[in-house]
């Protein structure tokens, strides 16, 4: 890395956790500072991607990805959330993840993967919560093993060093794909997602979900580092994922917690991220980059309304039943409604290209499984739409003394996220050429070692 | 670009960039007056027609076709960005036009000072976008583009009058069965390009097998059976009735209840390789035509018994497309979407309609079908009664095989989490909900 990309990169992650051991310190201006810290790392992580070449750029897009996602939330974020613990945390959360993002070390990558989660242990900012912690807590130690095991075997600590070496054999693999099972809520370990988003501030959990660590380490590490074990035990993780996106979109049919179905929908969708990745395909590799930008943008943005409503309306909003919101919220339905559709793949919107090179990817390397991929989003779009149809539509509730449809502020930045998704899908290029990049970045030893077993069958 | 291509480009695009326009400025906090929503589509889509009459004038010199750039391209996969104008499309793209124009220039008044007028007309542009982009598409890729943009302005307009919970849950139900009849287009689509290379027919149609062919048409007659409401998926029909009567008019009276046909009427090579394929694409009509003329004598309202009538002509259109008379069901097609558009304006004014035909054929008129009573025995015709009041029963089977099992298979993976997690809140499983008064006042 040169040293301006360290200089960035640096900048991108510290002042960040400056800012929130500034928040924690001044306990004032928590918005203004949440916005300028995000926003600095935000223009530090977009000049890094500036600097370096399409097929290196993951993680810079990554880093660009995850500070906008931050900047909107911490803009959004209703007033009565906005105190110094949240936007410390949050900031916490965003130097956590962008130093997991940006770095090439495995030791670095546990502790950033271990940081993001120490938000989660603070009875302040989230309730006592078993299932979380636990899970989060069983990942980083397979992690932590894994890297032992791989340390323990002689290799080195460098993941571009290790490529196509598959360090640790078989018991280094398998504790990976526990750790991602476990960060990324793939089954059986799926429950302590909803959980998370049900029982703790809902846009910190939901940026931590978006982090897809578990996903970042199936890109970064186990794709190109265990080519010879995924091909030998193809297709343990894309199958689990798969199994995963329908199972969960099969369960939040009878979901009526708002907070718990998106975070379904949320998982479901993001599972197929997985499935992409695993797919050794360009277009599926592809499909999952894009896709991972989609789901975090709009389930940011969902987690986003659903949190305005909640300050509204009160918190306890249910799809059991039609709440007629629309017509006092008008915007914000709308708002939720595009936000819905994109993460659904609805044509006009980025999900749409991106499910469908997943769609391909997925059916060209695992033609019967890969048949769930489509089912499973065609459930989840009518999860999403049963959800949208319960909160906005029905009959007009009356009874209240002031509501206010979405505030400049918050309009401003949810339009800014609809155009994304909506402009993404107008014209997918600009953001599909560089994940083409990335992905033939990520996959060539996998597609290398096919072709090669291709030729001496 | 010449002329032709321009005019195809602005014909397409038009309504979807006004669409976007008005959306955007209304996300931001423009309110527009009606006036100027109503007279702004009635410029687009004026103009529009004039844009198509052009086009028709100059395509005797053959198909216009607008190939872009790949919208996105990936290794060996791409997505040709293709418009074309071939005598097959031409007419579903007038229809559309000159259909649409008219739906906006009646709603003028009809929805005049209704809360939801700006919504309609923004719905409306958007479905314009969406059954033009479909009809004009190149290839299926894109074409699945304009198919789903249909789907969800159908579904939203469905929801129009979002105060009652019927038409709610109805629009629930018709997206439903739009997600899971796309399947089979997705699928088909994909399909296409792993055995022929491309989806794309501006350039000729995809050359496929036998098997392959038949493959290929089965899935996209089970797209186009979903969103032609055939049998089984007619059940969505009678409940989309929920919507504005302009909107009734123009989906289910015109264009997306034919958008199914105008699919298989594009795939007729892949058809016409395969026997079984056309065989089956002759029994859904079949079947669709006799269960929407029985069913529909037996409904109690206009737009219901209309959407039936639209039922029995789109079945016996899908068994012209399957004998391979494919000129005769595009005629078919435009002559039933015109009379069915007016029959569904009118509809509000039915009683009044028939009031004065019967004053002028000086009695009432003789119901058609009546001679068939003499061929059935009572029983029969009492068991057809109760099986025409339950819509054939097509709604009960498809919820006893397909809906019920899937919720079922809900509840026990949520019982699941929670004998093996233990569930953290029960409160939503009771739908019962009491909102603070003040709940707007704090907080935000």
């Amino acid at each position: 890395m040169s040293d301006p990309s360290l200089v960035l990169t640096v900048v991108a992650i510290s002042v960040p956790w400056f800012a929130a051991i500034m928040a924690a310190i001044t306990q004032r201006q928590a918005r203004a500072l949440g916005f300028s810290a995000s926003f600095i790392s935000l223009v530090a992580s977009t000049l890094l991607l500036n600097t370096t070449s399409a097929s290196e750029s993951l993680n810079a897009a990554l880093m660009v990805l995850f500070s906008s996602v931050t900047l909107g939330a911490i803009l959004v974020l209703p007033r009565r959330d906005c105190n110094s613990p949240t936007i410390g945390g949050i900031l916490f959360l965003l130097g956590s993840t962008l130093l997991g993002y940006a770095t090439e070390n495995l030791l670095v990558l546990l502790a950033a993967w271990i940081l993001t989660t120490v938000p989660f242990y603070l009875p302040r900012l989230f309730r006592a919560l078993w299932r979380p912690r636990l899970s989060l807590f069983i990942s980083s130690l397979a992690l932590a093993l894994a890297i032992g095991i791989i340390a323990a075997s002689g290799h080195s600590l460098t993941i571009h060093e290790l490529r196509g070496k598959s360090p640790g054999g078989i018991a280094a693999f398998a504790l990976l794909v526990v750790a991602v099972v476990f960060r990324k809520g793939i089954c059986p370990a799926h429950a302590w997602v909803a959980d998370a988003i049900e029982g703790g501030p809902v846009l910190p959990a939901a940026l931590l979900l978006n982090g897809h660590f578990g996903a970042l380490l199936v890109a970064k590490f186990i794709v190109p580092v265990f080519p010879h074990t995924i091909r030998n035990l193809s297709p343990l993780l894309s199958d689990l994922a798969l199994a995963t996106a329908l199972y969960v979109a099969i369960r939040s049919l009878s979901e009526n917690a708002p907070r718990r179905l998106i975070a379904f929908l949320a998982l479901s969708q993001s599972a197929c991220i997985l499935a992409g990745l695993e797919s050794r395909t360009t277009e599926g590799i592809t499909g999952a980059l894009v896709h991972w930008i989609v789901v975090s943008v709009s389930t940011m943005g969902l987690f986003d309304v659903l949190r305005l409503l909640e300050v509204r309306f009160g918190e306890n909003l249910t799809a059991g039943t039609h709440l007629g919101l629309a017509g006092h919220a008008p915007r914000l339905a709308v708002f939720f409604l595009v936000f819905g559709l994109a993460l659904v793949g609805m044509p006009g919107t980025l999900s749409f290209c991106s499910q469908d090179l997943l769609i391909h990817g997925t059916l060209q390397s695992h033609p019967q499984t890969g048949l769930l991929l489509p089912i499973a989003i065609a459930l989840n779009a009518v999860s999403f739409f049963r959800l949208f149809t319960r909160l906005f539509l029905g009959k007009r509730r009356t009874g209240f003394t002031i509501i206010a449809d979405a505030l400049p502020r918050e309009q401003w930045i949810l339009a800014a996220g609809v155009l994304f998704v909506v402009l993404g899908g107008l014209f997918p290029n600009a953001i599909v050429a560089p994940r083409l990049a990335q992905a033939e970045a990520t996959g060539p030893p996998a597609h290398a070692l096919l072709r090669r077993a291709a030729m001496q069958r | 670009m010449d002329l032709s291509q321009a005019l195809l480009l602005f014909v397409v695009l038009a309504p979807g960039v006004v669409f976007s326009v008005i959306s955007l400025l209304w996300l931001l906090g423009w309110v527009p007056k009606e006036r100027v929503v109503s007279g702004i589509t009635g410029i687009v889509f004026a103009a529009s027609i004039f844009a198509l009459a052009a086009i028709i004038w100059n395509v005797g010199a053959g198909p216009v076709v607008i190939k872009f750039r790949d919208w996105f391209a990936v290794g060996e996969y791409h997505f040709p960005l293709v418009l074309m104008a071939d005598r097959l499309s031409l007419p579903f793209l007038g229809m559309t036009v000159v259909l649409s124009g008219l739906i906006g220039q009646f709603s003028t008044t009809y929805l005049h000072r209704d809360h939801g007028f700006l919504r309609f007309y923004l719905l409306l542009l958007l479905f314009a976008f969406g059954s033009l982009l479909a009809f004009a598409a190149g290839s299926f890729d894109l074409l699945i583009g304009g198919w789903e943009v249909v789907g969800i302005t159908s579904v939203l307009l469905v929801a129009f009058f979002e105060q009652r919970p019927a038409p709610v849950e109805n629009a629930l139900r018709v997206f439903t069965i739009y997600r899971a009849s796309d399947i089979g287009l997705l699928l088909g689509v994909f399909a296409m390009h792993q055995w022929a290379g491309t989806a794309s027919f501006a350039g000729g149609f995809p050359q496929l097998t036998a098997t392959r062919a038949a493959v290929v048409g089965l899935l996209l007659l089970f797209a186009a059976a979903g969103k032609a409401a055939q049998v089984p998926f007619s059940g969505w029909l009678p409940r989309a009735m929920e919507g504005p009567t302009p909107s009734s008019a123009i989906f289910y009276g015109a264009i997306s209840i034919h958008a199914g046909a105008y699919l298989l009427l594009r795939a007729q090579p892949l058809l016409a390789h395969s026997g079984l394929a056309s065989a089956l694409v002759i029994l859904i009509g079949v079947l669709t035509a006799i269960h929407g003329t029985i069913v529909g004598r037996a409904t109690a309202d206009a737009k219901t018994s209309l959407a039936y009538a639209s039922l029995t002509q789109v079945g016996v259109i899908f068994v012209e497309i399957g004998i391979g008379w494919a000129w005769i069901a595009v005629l078919h097609t435009l002559g039933h979407a015109t009379v069915r558009t007016l029959q569904f304006l009118r509809s509000p004014s039915m009683l009044h309609d028939y009031h004065q035909m019967h004053s002028a054929a000086g009695g009432e008129l003789v119901q058609t079908g009546k001679h068939l009573r003499a061929f059935f025995p009572e029983r029969f015709q009492l068991w057809l009664y109760r099986w025409a009041l339950d819509r054939g029963h097509l709604d009960t089977i498809l919820d006893r095989l397909v809906v019920d099992p899937l919720l079922w298979l809900s509840r026990i993976f949520a019982k699941l989490d929670g004998i093996a997690f233990g569930e953290i809140t029960k409160r939503h499983e009771e739908p019962a909900i009491s909102l603070p008064v003040d709940a707007g006042v704090r907080g935000n």
